[in-house]
């Protein structure tokens, strides 16, 4: 592998931003250009870093699973499907990652990122919750020393604001949170500091491919010539895909979440129920979180969405039952099939490379997704193997135009 | 519904309505928004003082209240609510030592020739204006606050002349005067939140105070089926805000299907046509008091301008410094506009702002997009929320009183 000497990311969300990052701080010329969309998903985020409770389908896994289940689409079989233990491996690097980074990012850049230790609560109301979360408990993948079993009691002393209903919870250590557009704020200033290149409000229009190369990026006003480009356009990046004859399995999946009112603290950690999930965030609203759904790039709220997460929220904390909800919105998530994301070259364009389909959790990811980015742009040995992620485990991927992109869950 | 509140417009005119209890939806096929206008802060040195209050603020302590709002009161702005306010404290026995108006002075002559036919709309601000030169209160052109001092309250205010162009303040002829009570008036802003939720357009108008809808001559917006009447579509005042809603009413009926189109256009026309003769004096009006952007050279470094996340100038300024060119990076950046208001008090000032800042538009400044819901609501209520009317449906019950 050689070295990349011009370089353009294309997509100004975490991911975008940690790639051009790590590529600068590689000493790599690199340019980051990104056109705000609505739905754009960083600025949608809950900012949980939950490489446990994700992989195991946490989070907006297990309320996923239960639309589905209300909908008929799964059979019973004992709660949402683990990831791959590829997904796992890499969501513990990258967010082993946090606690170095955000001591970088506040030297290079001047930005908090607000990362703070608080772990993640399944909390269990009905036997069938229970009978989800003792497996996990016995024989997590993570092995048995970050997860812990919580008793009512115990449960009451340390999170006194959650239901006294609940029968207990199953806390994983380790599950984290942060205030994920500052993430991507602070990147993004530390990849300027470091000498990259920023065009913000820029849309790319065209990619040069010339002879199975990257030759150059086109935005409305200007030919930026490279010999790599990066896909970090999120729910759009199979636009930019087929802009180099590249189909890209990605789609968007609409995610609500509603956010309260500034409140004094009251959750130490971050809980996860068959509802919702919530986290208080540093300056004191707690987010709710959150929805999955397949509905195009419409990032409107719906009444149905809000009625569930306020119920599902007062149903965990009672008492937010009395408090005003400060905003309600919706992001896209670029979901890909399998939910692994989208990462590394692609046969036959070469200086092409993805950073997309990070679907729930971009923000946990994007670490080393930027580290291994800018180990690809510069011929280095990578930290962590690709082939996983690589988007020709989804088969033929050159479009033909035809091509139809595959159903992301 | 009274007490209802609307807290989200989807585009396909579905609304999202809540009480203290409960919320619901409704979809319309026609929806006419009226939903007014709110006070354009503006901030300066000590606005946030104790005995700074809005026109609207202190008009609110007299009359509602019935409380004497300070003892000695120095009015500050532009447009003809001053002379109202300037008015109603000296009628509970407040001082006002001057009323400053930022805007030249009307050049009568001009003015009386394109106000003709519409006299009514003068005579009002007239007698204001008479009342004023009765009790002695100067009313001072090109003049505006540039500070408020106090420890814990407002005990002395800075102010003077500004360029009559551009509204900057020409600080070496400053004057201080001992007030506890400073009022600040500098009209009014269209609440366009719910138009643009619903997927309007809009446009940017700063003779109608700001972002507005686009709208057709009937009142619709680019959105079928969606009207948009009164100061939430541009601030014209009462007169026009209830022309527009008759236009708006009687064209909904017409698009249902209870008009027919000749009958529909009958009954448009009067109203069209006054509406068409008072916009021409509003011209003039609003020309007056059309906000400068010299005013965003009030605040300093350590001036409050987000008042819910407590966001100093000097912190828009480090933002502006690390890139941020519009409203929305600037959010990021500094929490401006995160708060409960949603940037409705602080986006207008900080739009000029960074336009005079950074030369552009206040187009390419853009907006902080109003997120639902617009007014404040319970979680409980939304937990509550049903698809139907509430059971003793109080719109049914209107419409019931309105057939009988
Ligand atoms: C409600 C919700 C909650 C979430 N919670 C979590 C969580 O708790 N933890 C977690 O890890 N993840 C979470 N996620 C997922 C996470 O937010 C995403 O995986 C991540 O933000 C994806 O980042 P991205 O940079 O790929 O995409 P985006 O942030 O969408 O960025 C893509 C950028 O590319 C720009 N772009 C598109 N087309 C062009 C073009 N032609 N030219 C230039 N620019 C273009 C877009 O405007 C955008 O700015 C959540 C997502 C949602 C919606
Ligand atoms: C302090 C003050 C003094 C004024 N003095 C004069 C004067 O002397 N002469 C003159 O001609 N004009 C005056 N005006 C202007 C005049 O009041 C307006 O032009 C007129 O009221 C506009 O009517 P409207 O129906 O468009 O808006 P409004 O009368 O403001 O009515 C809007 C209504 O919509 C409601 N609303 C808004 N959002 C929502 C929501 N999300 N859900 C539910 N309800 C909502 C508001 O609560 C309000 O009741 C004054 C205005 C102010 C603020």
């Amino acid at each position: 592998m050689t070295r990349a000497s011009e370089i353009v990311v294309v997509g100004g969300g975490v991911i975008g931003c940690a790639v051009a990052y790590y590529a600068a701080k590689r000493g790599l010329r690199v340019t980051l250009i990104d056109q705000p969309r609505r739905g754009r998903a960083t600025s949608a985020s809950a900012g949980g870093l939950w490489p446990l409770g994700e992989s195991i389908g946490l989070g907006c896994g297990v309320i996923f699973y239960k639309a589905q289940l209300e909908q008929g689409k799964v059979a019973e079989a004992g709660g949402p499907s683990q990831l791959p233990r590829a997904f796992l491996d890499f969501a513990l690097q990258s967010k082993a990652l946090f606690p170095t980074l955000a001591g970088e990012l506040r030297e290079t850049g001047g930005l908090d990122i607000e990362l703070e230790r608080t772990s993640l609560l399944f909390v269990m109301y009905d036997e069938a919750d229970e009978a989800f979360a003792r497996p996990l408990w016995q024989n997590c993948p993570c092995g048995r020393s970050l997860t812990e079993w919580v008793t009512p009691e115990e449960l009451g002393r340390t999170e006194p604001a959650v239901t006294r209903a609940a029968r207990g919870a199953l806390r994983f250590n380790g599950d984290d949170q942060l205030n994920p557009y500052r993430l991507a704020d602070a990147f993004r200033a530390s990849a300027r500091t470091l000498g990259a290149k920023l065009l913000p409000h820029t849309e790319v229009r065209n990619i040069c491919v010339a002879k199975g190369r990257v030759i150059a990026v086109e935005t409305a006003a200007q030919r930026i010539p490279c010999d790599a480009m990066v896909n970090a356009a999120g729910a759009w990046a199979p636009e930019i895909g087929r802009m180099a004859g590249i189909d890209i399995p990605v789609l968007p999946v609409r995610g609500q979440i509603v956010a309260t009112e500034t409140l004094p603290e009251v959750l130490s950690a971050c809980i996860s129920t068959t509802d919702c999930y919530l986290a208080q965030k540093r300056h004191g609203e707690i987010i709710i979180g959150s929805t999955t759904e397949e509905t195009g790039f419409d990032v409107g709220v719906t009444p149905r969405a809000l009625k569930a997460l306020t119920a599902g929220a007062i149903r965990a904390i009672p008492f937010l039952e009395q408090v005003n909800v400060k905003r309600a919105w919706a992001g896209l998530r670029p979901g890909t099939p399998d939910e692994l994301p989208i990462l590394g070259s692609v046969e036959g364009v070469a200086g092409y490379y993805n950073a997309c389909g990070h679907f729930r959790t971009g923000i946990l990811n994007a670490p080393l997704t930027g580290v291994l980015l800018s180990e690809l742009l510069s011929g280095a040995p990578l930290s962590f193997p690709l082939e996983p992620f690589l988007l020709s485990r989804f088969g033929a991927h050159r479009d033909t135009g035809a091509s139809r992109v595959g159903r992301a869950r | 519904m009274p007490r209802t509140v609307i807290i989200d417009l989807s585009s396909h005119r579905e609304i999202l309505w809540a009480a203290e209890e409960t919320a619901g939806a409704i979809r319309a096929d026609q929806l006419i928004v009226a939903s007014g206008a709110y006070e354009r802060s503006v901030p300066f040195p000590g606005w946030t003082l104790p005995g700074v209050m809005t026109a609207g603020g202190a008009q609110r302590l007299i009359k509602t209240l019935q409380v004497r709002p300070g003892r000695r009161a120095l009015i500050t702005g532009t447009g003809p609510l001053l002379l109202v306010v300037a008015n109603q404290l000296r009628a509970v026995g407040t001082e006002v030592v001057a009323v400053l108006e930022a805007g030249r002075h009307p050049r009568w002559p001009q003015f009386l020739v394109k106000a003709r036919g519409e006299w009514g709309l003068l005579k009002d601000a007239f007698e204001y204006w008479r009342g004023l030169r009765r009790a002695g209160i100067p009313l001072r052109f090109n003049h505006t606050v540039f500070e408020a001092h106090g420890a814990s309250a407002v005990e002395a205010v800075t102010y003077g002349p500004v360029d009559p162009a551009t509204w900057t303040p020409i600080r070496s002829q400053a004057e201080q005067v001992e007030v506890d009570l400073l009022v600040v008036g500098f009209g009014l802003v269209p609440n366009v939140e719910l138009t643009t939720l619903g997927g309007c357009d809009h446009r940017y108008a700063l003779e109608l105070g700001g972002w507005v809808p686009e709208r057709d001559a009937c009142m619709e917006t680019s959105i079928p089926g969606l009207f948009a009447v009164g100061d939430g579509a541009g601030i014209r005042g009462a007169a026009v805000a209830s022309l527009e809603g008759r236009v708006a009413g009687i064209t909904a009926a017409e698009h249902a299907g209870l008009l027919p189109r000749a009958e529909a256009d009958r009954r448009r026309a009067p109203f069209l046509a006054r509406l068409e003769s008072l916009l021409r004096v509003r011209a003039v009006l609003d020309g007056m008091s059309r906000i400068r952007p010299g005013l965003s050279e009030l605040a300093t470094p350590g001036t409050i301008v987000c008042r819910c996340e407590e966001v100093a100038l000097g912190e828009v300024q480090m933002a502006l410094a690390a890139g941020a060119r519009d409203l929305q990076a600037v959010k990021l950046l500094t929490r401006l506009g995160m708060g409960p208001c949603q940037g409705r008090n602080c986006a207008p000032a900080m739009r000029s702002y960074l336009s005079h800042a950074t030369g552009r538009t206040a187009a390419e400044v853009g907006r902080i997009n109003p997120r639902p819901p617009v007014k404040p609501v319970r979680l409980g209520a939304l937990a509550r929320m049903t698809r139907a009317m509430p059971a003793d449906d109080p719109f049914q019950a209107t419409i019931r009183e309105a057939l009988s």
